[in-house]
């Protein structure tokens, strides 16, 4: 069987270049007028958008390396001035590729005129954004959203809250932007619009055969990360939630021969996302749900959208404990069906991935479905042991025979 | 005392108090309101390093959780911690911490865990106003899980001690600049290390004595009024009116870095050749100077008497959940928080001020906060002349042969300059 065969690729992705390509290019246009930011996957955009601020993801460009199978040698760009390689790898590659943006895909990001962390996905993102701000001169914004230990207090909700005020001053002192009620309340609709149709896809994927794989759902959440809060972002979304309804419809799985079902844990290996899952699709393996993707999945409330965003990005799924994402396997596996997990050990993400040894014995013992840890990095391909990794892979696949 | 010894020592001095009754709850993180638990009647104790720790984190924790955490979870899986009553761990600090004390949770389920959430912002009202709101929540927490309440008299009397503590350590810090050969680097954190084990009056007492003798010195020597400049610069992070040594010792280098043991540090340097840790002007790191230069904790004393007239005005005091969250957010900025440019300028500013030859810039494996910040420091010290040196240090001193080699090798070179 060949790979093709295995795997139904979406017709609704062909639309993604085109969706990158307009982010590229309103990134650069912003560039050129001086006010484009560049901010961290979980910084509520929706404030910057609503201030006609442009923004791309690092983040994002760091997956972009990744696929291009280049992560090594951008990474060692940073690696040269003194950044170890035991760092984040997309930190790695945003680095390098300001230090040699001629050798990077893209020619790298444009040049940022301000920098916006928020450190609700993990903490290294601040001491990322300041290494940036070193080499950039763009000055950082830092929205503080300390981790939750519990459920969100009311002295948490208004210290975010006044970080918020904050960022709103940041940006007007330093990029002369304005911000209207009307404006946010505009942006925060299309926003949720956005991250209901995506939710509404991510859902579908409890029929069986699940209409989306893996590999579909971290690329089709690209959008979703970068362009919430743009009309063009909810037409892609309103698409892919047409075609996934249709595949649900007349039983049209993303992979041919569906005999497995399993969630993934993790950001993805991006050199070898294709590689990957359409060899797991080959064996007949499925990946209905992961706890990557289903991360966006707080809708800023329109009627009251500052307190919302505080309350919103500070739930984000990384920005609490174990026992939260310890929960959230559990109702996947459980909602979704699934038949075991799969957690890929990301060793330069400490904040996803320390505690996943713990996660497994948990989630097991909740579900009863066996799990396995994998080891490796997003970017990095050089902490990737292809072969150890096939190893745990089968030994996992060998228990559902 | 050798470093071995040190721990060891410290070690029995917490088994000692436990038998005697008190409980004592270990702490991770160096700017913990101590007197605030000490105020609930417990003993705070800052929860080290030991070198001598064989693995134990293996079944929890990956290998890239970072050296630091990885040796103190092994000695509690090893059961080396056990004259603890309980764990106090910091929030949002960085991701190797947060992480750690949810695995910990899980595979103690019998420990008594605390937690406190930090700012990630350098110093606001709102800051600290949401910190205090963290150490009232700690503080009910201590009453509900120790059975322990909060007691005014004991609050003062804690922060006078940690005051008291924190003033003669800050001129023991400054004046060693001046007069290395007044205290040794060893002897400075071995007094730190006996506070931070066991913080108590007569540890001060001890301290005080220190002070009262090495103020003597350095005033017979001319160097008191700069020493005590350059203490108030220190704690205020501005050293315009600081005083520059004379090279009486060459070369001397300042040592920077996270949670590095300093007394690690001073056993490293005095096993060189012809080497003894006068060489060490400053540490800018986590459990030696940063712990140190935290301001006072403006708590009115319980028993405040009638003031004498014409007495000075007393400083204006606000709640003591407040003034202990102010004082910690004013101790020098952790590589955990933002303010990488004014910890870099600092640097700068502190290199070219006291007049040393070089820096050495530590790091533990897989720590994020000292790898991130590493290179903007060498960055620092190449603009202001001053030749640097990446030290990676784990708890362990795996590799204690190559880092004595390099760091002899460095200083061979600045000393030649
Ligand atoms: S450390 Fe992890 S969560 Fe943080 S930016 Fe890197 S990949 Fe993302
Ligand atoms: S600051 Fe560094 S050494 Fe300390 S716990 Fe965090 S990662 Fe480890």
């Amino acid at each position: 069987m060949t790979e093709e065969k295995a795997y139904r690729r979406l017709e609704s992705s062909k639309e993604l270049q085109q969706i990158s390509f307009q982010h590229m290019l309103e990134g650069h246009h912003a560039s050129e007028e001086g006010r484009l930011a560049w901010v961290t996957s979980g910084f509520p955009v929706e404030i910057p958008v609503a201030m006609d601020v442009g923004v791309v993801y690092p983040e994002q460009y760091g997956a972009v390396v990744g696929a291009n199978k280049v992560g090594p040698m951008v990474c060692g760009f940073a690696e040269d001035i003194g950044y170890s390689s035991e760092l984040c790898s997309y930190a790695r590659a945003s680095i390098g590729s300001i230090l040699k943006p001629s050798e990077s895909p893209l020619e790298g990001l444009p040049k940022p005129q301000a920098l916006l962390a928020c450190n609700n996905i993990c903490g290294s993102v601040l001491k990322w954004y300041d290494a940036v701000s070193e080499l950039t001169e763009a000055p950082v914004f830092l929205l503080d959203t300390p981790a939750l230990d519990v459920e969100q207090q009311p002295h948490h909700i208004e210290y975010v809250r006044h970080g918020i005020d904050n960022l709103i001053e940041f940006l007007s002192t330093t990029l002369g932007s304005t911000l209207t009620d009307e404006r946010l309340i505009e942006t925060a609709k299309l926003s949720s619009e956005a991250i209901t149709l995506w939710q509404k896809s991510l859902k579908a994927c409890k029929a069986k055969p699940t209409p989306l794989n893996c590999a579909d759902r971290f690329l089709t959440m690209a959008p979703v990360v970068s362009s919430r809060g743009k009309q063009y972002c909810v037409d892609f979304y309103k698409t892919l939630y047409e075609e996934v309804e249709s595949r649900v419809k007349e039983g049209i799985g993303a992979i041919r021969d569906e005999k497995v079902r399993l969630l993934w844990d993790n950001i993805p290996p991006w050199f070898q996302i294709f590689r990957f899952f359409n060899g797991m699709a080959q064996r007949g393996v499925a990946f209905p749900a992961d706890t990557y993707t289903h991360a966006w999945s707080g809708a800023v409330e329109a009627d009251d959208p500052y307190t919302s965003v505080a309350t919103v990005y500070s739930n984000s799924y990384l920005n609490k404990g174990l026992e939260a994402k310890a929960d959230k396997m559990e109702h996947l596996i459980k909602d979704y069906d699934l038949d075991g997990f799969i957690m890929f050990s990301v060793r330069s993400c400490k904040r996803y991935s320390l505690g996943q040894m713990v996660t497994r014995e948990i989630v097991t013992e909740r579900t009863g479905v066996p799990g396995t840890i994998i080891e490796g990095d997003m970017v990095d391909s050089r902490l990737f042991n292809e072969a150890q990794i096939g190893t745990r892979v089968d030994a996992l696949l060998e228990m559902f025979v | 005392m050798s470093y071995g010894e040190i721990i060891e020592n410290s070690a029995q001095r917490l088994q000692d108090l436990t038998r005697k009754g008190s409980m004592v709850v270990g702490y991770l993180y160096p700017h913990t309101p101590i007197e605030l638990l000490m105020a609930h009647g417990l003993t705070p104790s800052l929860i080290r390093v030991n070198p001598s720790v064989v693995a134990g984190f293996e079944d929890s924790l990956q290998t890239f959780s970072c050296a630091f955490t990885r040796n103190i979870f092994s000695q509690r899986a090893n059961g080396n911690l056990l004259s603890l009553s309980g764990v106090l761990f910091p929030g949002n600090t960085c991701d190797a911490l947060q992480n750690v004390a949810d695995v910990w949770r899980f595979r103690f389920p019998g420990d008594k865990i605390l937690r406190v959430t930090y700012p990630a912002t350098a110093l606001t009202e709102h800051a600290v106003d949401f910190l205090a709101n963290e150490f009232r929540f700690l503080s009910d927490n201590i009453a509900k899980m120790f059975d322990r309440q909060i007691s005014a008299t004991e609050l003062a009397d804690a922060a006078s001690i940690v005051n008291d503590f924190r003033e003669a350590m800050q001129f023991l810090y400054a004046a060693r600049v001046y007069d290395s050969n007044a205290i040794t680097y060893s002897e400075l954190v071995s007094l730190l290390r006996k506070f931070l084990t066991a913080p108590d009056r007569s540890v001060v007492d001890e301290i005080a004595e220190r002070f009262r003798e090495i103020r003597q010195v350095l005033e017979k020597n001319g160097h008191l009024n700069s020493a005590d400049i350059l203490k108030d610069g220190l704690l205020i992070g501005n050293l315009e009116k600081v005083v520059t040594p004379p090279s009486n010792e060459f070369p001397r280098i300042v040592v920077v870095g996270g949670m590095v043991e300093p007394q690690a540090i001073a056993s490293i340097v005095n096993n060189l050749d012809g080497v003894s840790d006068n060489i060490i002007a400053l540490d800018l790191l986590s459990f030696g100077f940063k712990t140190v230069f935290t301001p006072k904790t403006l708590i009115p004393p319980a028993n405040k008497g009638t003031k004498p007239i014409g007495a000075a005005p007393e400083p204006s005091y606000e709640g003591p959940f407040k003034a202990m969250a102010r004082a910690v957010l004013q101790a020098p900025l952790e590589p955990t928080q933002e303010g990488l440019t004014t910890r870099t300028e600092f640097l700068k500013q502190l290199l070219t001020k006291i007049g040393v030859q070089g820096l050495v810039v530590c790091e533990q494996s897989f720590c994020d906060p000292d790898e991130f910040e590493a290179p903007s420091l060498e960055k620092a010290a190449e603009k202001a002349g001053i030749p640097s040196l990446r030290f990676p240090i784990d708890p362990e001193l795996s590799d204690r042969g190559r880092l004595e080699g390099r760091l002899q090798t460095f200083l061979e070179t600045i000393g030649e300059v």
